[in-house]
């Protein structure tokens, strides 16, 4: 015994690149939510236990009194195709989202372009949910032109890319009927992945969000926008409930994303819902350039708003990493800390003091606890570091050029 | 915009108009007098008598405006867009939307000299709206991520659509930023066309605030004559990005090739010699400030260094102009935002109003555009709502090494054109449960 520990202590004075001590770990995906500490090397989670020996590791992040969790996942970003699409790594990285889901800014045409300009360059690992239209989200008359909605060529790009392209998206159909969605989950079945829908219910579409979320959405498909009265009806315009098409198709299997945005989350929708225990499956941001500045509609803004409506930290937490990983089929690859998966690694503080938060229409209702990013891991490397964890001071680092 | 609504002349008016004026005729010396008593009654006049309406009122918080020596605690009201007054106890009752400010200071939008958002262009560009207007920034110049040849793509693709006051300096590379490695354009001496360049500033010169050279690698003069004979023939001002080399020294550049308001950027980087091996400043940093040479900060990812800072800053050198050089490689670990980088400033000797003034009326007056950078009654109304926050604040340089502060700069509210474009704390915002029921639904 002895002998083995002597044998392997030349090995264990630095066997790990980075060690993260000390912090709350909540990882949902694999039921640890307590003091842990977070080894890395190279690009992956070596250990998760309590106590790794300091002198284990070549660089030391003290997260003393901070959260630590998988890398956020953002399934619903607008990176590319969409005029108000914004590039990733200063919006994502910087508020500890690790992977962000374009949703259907690129479509069968277009998947090409998004991937050599955009999902190449960006350091955030960025998917797509493909848009059954071809051009993309480029506004109208595309979006709404059936002819270009193709669910055998949408399927087929699928089949070129199914690590990159997780689902479909349909969005902003101006047109009646059921011919977007339809196409959409055509393209869905025909590739086995699912189908998020944006889907306006004006009263002349001939559409209903009961026909919608019973009829047509299959178990494992998205309605995003959950909390915009003009998406999807969850609660009732004349009495306040819940309706009780929502929770059945929640039985079935339907799942409802956040999808914030500029103009889809809804105080008065939101609290009513939250009352009644009706939350989002999933957390995420339908992050673009004038969502970022109203409601600043980023991961953690959108954690602080669901916490602000009664759901805690932990619950909030699994639908921002390992519900929005499962719901696109990348658990156990993503969303999680598991040993030997890619070190994405998101630190927090939770602050406390008054903070507004803004809906969609400027109201604001106010929290007394707010989810503050300060430091991102991805791919093993520390991409973003507000206080510096991760570096000496200048005063004692001599003539130093770029500290590794 | 409030109006008072204009009444349709009555009859009586108008014979009273007609009787002044025949007693005008009549009675020359005592016209003045009966016409004042009769404007009295006139339309107009109670038009001019009713308050004017503000848009929105500041209220209450600590105004510093270096331009005007104002540092005190003031109201702002806007009207139309623009700044209406600055003083004292504006009467709230006058404003449509009261805006209590009154834990921070208020300054003119930020200007940021040194910047890079040509989103459709070279690949290193950021989006300027949410970089510029949530950190206070109203106006950011692009430093030369453009050159001629793509610069109306640029605008059409980016300034045209910003909220965000986006301004350029042109690089004297006809293509721009794509590259300074073996054979790429910004080495290339064949795409440095003088002529070119400064056609496309004359075309756009409320926009085009002068010119920019970085990069180039031979060591030679070519790019830095050049763009400083683009500015000369363009009148404009020159942002020089230079890397000494053997036979294309520093003291050269500052002392001969620069010329007064020209501006170096990047100068506390590593590679430039701005102070000795015992950290001294050097005698011709403080020459070519004699000779009206200006020293910019452009913090970026490789030029920014406590170390070399805080030394310059004890003996006295400060920058003239503060400036980010925002990109999608600073923005990351250095997190070069503004009130970052006037946060380190602010933290390694520098006060608040030094820093302030480097970043409104210094920045305006070094790219020339002495309309911004200032809260003069009349001009557009782009405003930055700043909180001076006390903590323990680690902040890191350019070469990765941290110094930890007591203070940080935060952007709580931003102004555009009268517009509140940003609104970090719901300032400007009433609560939920306090409005009626609203709804997407129609």
């Amino acid at each position: 015994m002895i002998l083995c520990l002597a044998a392997a202590l030349p090995l264990a004075a630095q066997q790990y690149d980075l060690l993260i001590r000390g912090g709350r770990v909540i990882d949902p995906a694999n039921e640890i939510d307590g003091v842990m500490d977070i080894a890395v090397q190279g690009q992956a989670i070596a250990r998760v236990a309590r106590d790794i020996p300091a002198t284990q590791a070549k660089k030391i992040i003290d997260a003393t009194g901070a959260i630590v969790t998988p890398g956020l996942i953002d399934l619903h970003a607008h990176v590319f195709g969409y005029s108000g699409s914004i590039f990733p790594d200063d919006t994502a990285l910087y508020a500890g989202t690790t992977t962000v889901v374009d949703c259907g800014g690129a479509g069968w045409r277009t998947f090409n372009e998004f991937k050599e300009t955009l999902i190449d360059q960006a350091q955030t690992r960025v998917l797509s949910f493909i848009n059954i239209v071809g051009h993309g989200m480029i506004g109208e008359p595309y979006e709404s032109d059936v002819t270009d909605m193709d669910p055998e060529k949408t399927a087929a790009k699928m089949a070129e890319y199914p690590d990159l392209i997780v689902g479909i998206k349909t969005a902003h159909f101006t047109g009646e009927g059921w011919p977007a969605i339809d196409a959409a989950i055509k393209a869905g079945e025909l590739s086995g992945k699912p189908v998020i829908i944006d889907d306006k219910i004006f009263t002349n579409t001939g559409r209903t969000s009961k026909e919608k979320l019973l009829g047509k959405m299959r178990p494992g498909d998205l309605h995003t926008h959950a909390f915009n009265d003009r998406q999807v009806e969850i609660v009732s315009r004349f009495n306040g409930k819940v309706e009780p098409y929502v929770w059945e198709a929640r039985k079935r299997g339907v799942l409802f994303d956040l999808g914030h945005g500029g103009g889809s989350f809804m105080w008065p929708v939101a609290t009513k819902a939250a009352a009644q225990g009706f939350y989002p499956d999933t957390i995420s941001t339908d992050l673009h350039t004038s969502s970022i500045m109203g409601p600043r509609s980023d991961m953690p803004n959108c954690i602080t708003k669901m916490m602000a409506l009664g759901m805690g930290l932990p619950d909030a937490i699994a639908r921002s990493t390992v519900a929005p990983a499962k719901a696109i089929k990348k658990f156990p690859a993503l969303g999680t800390l598991g040993e030997g998966k890619e070190a994405d690694i998101a630190v927090f503080r939770v602050e406390k003091g008054v903070f507004a938060l803004m809906d969609a229409w400027k109201k604001k209702l106010l929290a007394t606890e707010q989810l503050t990013p300060i430091l991102t891991v991805r791919a093993g490397k520390i991409v973003v570091d507000v206080e510096g964890l991760g570096f000496p001071e200048w005063q004692e680092a001599g003539d130093y050029v770029s500290i590794p | 915009m409030f109006r008072f609504p204009r009444l349709a002349p009555s009859a009586w008016s108008a014979r009273l108009l007609l009787g002044i004026v025949a007693a005008l005729l009549i009675a020359p010396q005592s016209a003045a007098a009966q016409t004042a008593t009769a404007q009295t009654a006139t339309p107009q006049q109670v038009t001019a008598a009713e308050p004017v309406v503000y848009d929105v009122l500041l209220k209450g918080g600590h105004v510093i405006d270096p331009k005007n020596g104002r540092n005190a605690r003031l109201d702002i009201a806007i009207v139309g867009g623009r700044i209406h007054r600055v003083a004292e106890h504006l009467p709230p009752a006058q404003a449509r939307k009261v805006v209590d400010v009154s834990d921070y200071i208020v300054t003119p939008g930020l200007i940021d000299i040194h910047a890079h958002y040509d989103v459709s262009g070279p690949s290193l560009s950021l989006n300027p709206d949410h970089n510029s207007l949530r950190n206070g920034v109203t106006t950011a110049v692009d430093a030369g991520t453009s050159g001629w040849k793509r610069f109306e793509e640029f605008k059409k693709d980016t300034i045209d659509r910003a909220e965000t006051r986006v301004l350029a300096l042109l690089n004297i590379v006809g293509a721009g930023m794509y590259g300074s490695g073996e054979g790429e354009p910004e080495n290339d001496v064949a795409e440095m066309d003088v002529d070119a360049a400064v056609r496309m500033v004359k075309k756009y010169p409320n926009i085009i605030v002068g010119i920019k050279t970085a990069h180039y690698q031979p060591a030679d003069w070519e790019a830095v004559d050049r763009a400083v004979k683009a500015a000369e023939l363009s009148n404009t001002v020159l942002m020089v990005d230079f890397h000494p080399k053997p036979g294309r020294g520093y003291e050269e550049l500052i002392l001969k090739h620069m010329q007064p308001g020209n501006i170096h950027t990047h100068f506390y980087g590593r590679l430039t010699p701005q102070i000795d091996e015992n950290k001294r400043v050097q005698d011709y940093m403080w020459k070519a400030r004699e000779r009206g040479v200006l020293f910019d900060v452009g913090h970026g990812s490789g030029s920014f260094w406590f170390r070399i800072a805080v030394p310059a800053i004890q003996q006295g050198f400060l920058p003239d102009t503060i400036s980010t050089d925002i990109h999608k490689s600073s923005i990351m670990l250095p997190h070069a935002t503004l009130t970052n980088v006037m946060s380190k400033f602010l933290n390694i000797g520098m006060t608040l109003e030094q820093v302030i003034e480097r970043t409104t009326v210094n920045a305006a007056k070094a790219i020339r555009r002495y309309d911004l950078g200032n809260l003069d009654e009349g001009s557009v109304a782009d405003i930055a709502v700043l909180e001076v926050e006390r903590g323990r604040f680690p902040f890191v340089d350019s070469g990765r090494a941290k110094h930890i502060g007591d203070r940080r700069l935060n952007a709580i509210l931003t102004v555009r054109a009268g517009e509140i474009v940003w609104d970090l704390k719901g300032l400007a915002a009433e609560e939920f449960s306090n409005v009626g029921p609203y709804s997407n639904f129609k």
